[in-house]
């Protein structure tokens, strides 16, 4: 009993250093005007661009890289675990390795591909990219899943490729539901967390996330103290849609992450 | 895993290639690209659009080499992973345990510690940040407060406790190790230690002998998605000390952001990015081999 009592003492003082920051935030938004820092950061434009557009930015580019990943990812993870070609292994580990590959490595190509393609400063920017970077996870979850499932439905396919696109789009994708989902949950969360590639990639404040809008609102708004309860009030303020995805997520976000392998 | 899988002629090689098209396609334009051009880039004096190069052999490769900011970054990229690895097997175990015994409020608790690392780390880093502010931060007005005035800090300005601070802000995100761990828990026996405990075992024999053993694979993933996501790691240092004062909380991230937005030569960013992708591509290596092993063994 006295070792339980001991054990929850720890547990209890740890959560209240873990809730330290979130305290600081909520604390420091209501200084000077009180709840007024959120009306005006609500309803008044900051460095030209309004917090419910950033909202609205991160929800488009989430949505297209979580389609993106789902899709790509299911096509080429079912090829990986159902579908014999040579060199098939060898590929497979060739495609999850560069899980690895950090974004900041490769900033100045990836400037160059989408200078090139012309696609600076809009939403594929950072849906592309961000596919990129997501599909080593997204192969490597899905072939694992296709994997487990029983090979008996394949010989309804016929010969033909449109016979086995058949198979897999009615048979196999409907059944590996409970793996796109929580795919696509996470897909949209990495989304919603990503600052590098919309940092490099977009100019434009109208096309600003909510996680790039942290540091935006920063240059806006740090010069008085004044601002220093708006700047509180839009840092607790652009939490809220990865507040909502992840409530709504959580139990995906578990699921996938510990069956799909290393990423973070 | 190759169970039954289908074979076949021509045929089936062509419509494999059908359902590997897309991923091909952003492989090669992304990742085949990017390789190439910093692996060609890297031997070249030249700007980003390599016009007018000039093949310079390995001088690129001297500037990191010789480079003190390239070691510190190095050097703090390991060192904050190991200090998060540290954390992670040590405090992040002790409350995976403690809340897998389901007590009451236990959702709460996980709620508390899970939900930073899901955040964005964008966010994370700017609340640290402001609570650590020397002027109006929330660390310096509490002493002030409580009238401890003499213990205000420049946190993020003094090398040292800048230093600090930002490990803190990495063990901090301590969400997802803890997730592994009760991943791994949850499949444990329950009688296994009903009877240990039966049998008389204290709290901390029953951690060191039972518990932590029995996790060892969640370990083993947790060290190595640690040391990949230091790696990849950018925002957190770079909206806290922004890798400063004077690059001693630099990263592999910050150094490599600060260098391929400076407009220097294109060809030195080209060379430490061939060496951080080297190192890890090596670090997945590992973890590919050791997941081969692991699937083998399985089975699966």
């Amino acid at each position: 009993m006295k070792i339980l009592v001991a054990l929850g003492s720890i547990l209890l003082v740890m959560a209240v250093v873990w809730l330290v920051p979130i305290f600081s935030a909520l604390n420091r938004s209501l200084v000077f005007n009180g709840i007024e820092n959120y009306t005006s950061v609500l309803t008044e434009p900051i460095g030209g661009i309004h917090i419910w557009q950033t909202f609205l930015n991160s929800g488009i580019i989430a949505i297209g890289h979580a389609t993106l990943v789902v899709g790509i990812s299911s096509l080429a993870g079912f090829a990986f675990a159902k579908l014999d070609f040579p060199y098939r292994n060898l590929i497979f580990y060739l495609a999850i390795i560069c899980l690895a590959v950090p974004g900041t490595a490769v900033i100045v190509p990836l400037f160059r591909i989408l200078d090139t393609l012309e696609l600076l400063d809009t939403y594929w920017a950072v849906i592309l990219p961000e596919t990129a970077l997501t599909l080593p996870f997204g192969v490597l979850l899905m072939r694992n899943y296709f994997g487990n499932l029983p090979d008996t439905y394949m010989e309804s396919a016929t010969i033909d490729g449109a016979g086995m696109f058949t198979v897999f789009r009615r048979i196999y994708l409907p059944l590996a539901r409970p793996a796109i989902i929580p795919l696509g949950v996470l897909a949209m969360m990495w989304s919603f967390q990503d600052f590098l590639l919309p940092l490099m990639f977009i100019t434009d404040p109208n096309l600003t996330t909510a996680a790039m809008a942290v540091s935006s609102f920063q240059e806006y708004l740090s010069f008085t103290p004044d601002n220093i309860g708006k700047y509180n009030a839009s840092l607790v303020l652009l939490a809220l849609p990865a507040l909502v995805l992840i409530i709504f997520g959580q139990r995906f976000i578990t699921q996938g992450l510990t069956s799909g392998g290393i990423k973070e | 895993m190759a169970s039954g899988v289908v074979t076949g002629g021509r045929g089936r090689i062509r419509t494999a290639l059908l359902f590997l098209l897309p991923l091909a396609l952003f492989y090669a334009v992304f990742y085949l690209y990017s390789f190439i051009y910093v692996g060609v880039a890297s031997f070249l004096n030249t700007d980003a659009t390599l016009r007018n190069p000039e093949y310079v052999g390995l001088d690129n490769y001297e500037l990191p080499l010789t480079h003190d900011r390239f070691y510190i970054a190095m050097f703090n990229t390991i060192a904050f992973a190991l200090v998060a690895i540290l954390a992670a097997v040590t405090i992040g175990f002790f409350l995976a345990v403690v809340l897998s015994t389901k007590m009451r409020g236990h959702q709460f608790f996980y709620a508390v510690f899970f939900l930073p690392a899901l955040m964005p780390m964008s966010l994370v880093a700017s609340v640290f940040a402001v609570m650590l502010a020397s002027r109006f931060g929330t660390v310096n007005e509490i002493l002030r407060f409580v009238g401890l005035d003499e213990f205000t800090q420049r946190w993020l300005g003094d090398p040292t406790l800048a230093w600090i601070s930002v490990a803190m802000i990495f063990v901090y995100v301590i969400g997802l190790p803890i997730m592994y761990y009760t991943a791994d828990l949850s499949t444990i026996n329950i009688s296994l230690l009903e009877a240990a405990v039966v049998d008389g075992a204290g709290p901390w024999p029953l951690f060191r002998l039972i518990l932590f053993p029995l996790t060892s694979a969640a370990r083993k993933t947790i060290i190595l998605s640690i040391l990949l996501g230091t790696f990849r790691a950018f925002e957190i240092v770079y909206l806290s000390t922004g890798g400063g004062p004077s690059g001693r909380t630099e990263i592999a991230g910050t150094y490599l952001y600060n260098f391929a937005t400076s407009g220097v030569n294109v060809g030195y960013v080209a060379a430490a990015s061939v060496i951080v992708l080297l190192i890890a591509l090596a670090i997945s290596l590992v973890n590919l081999t050791l997941q081969k092993r692991a699937d083998a063994r399985s089975g699966a």
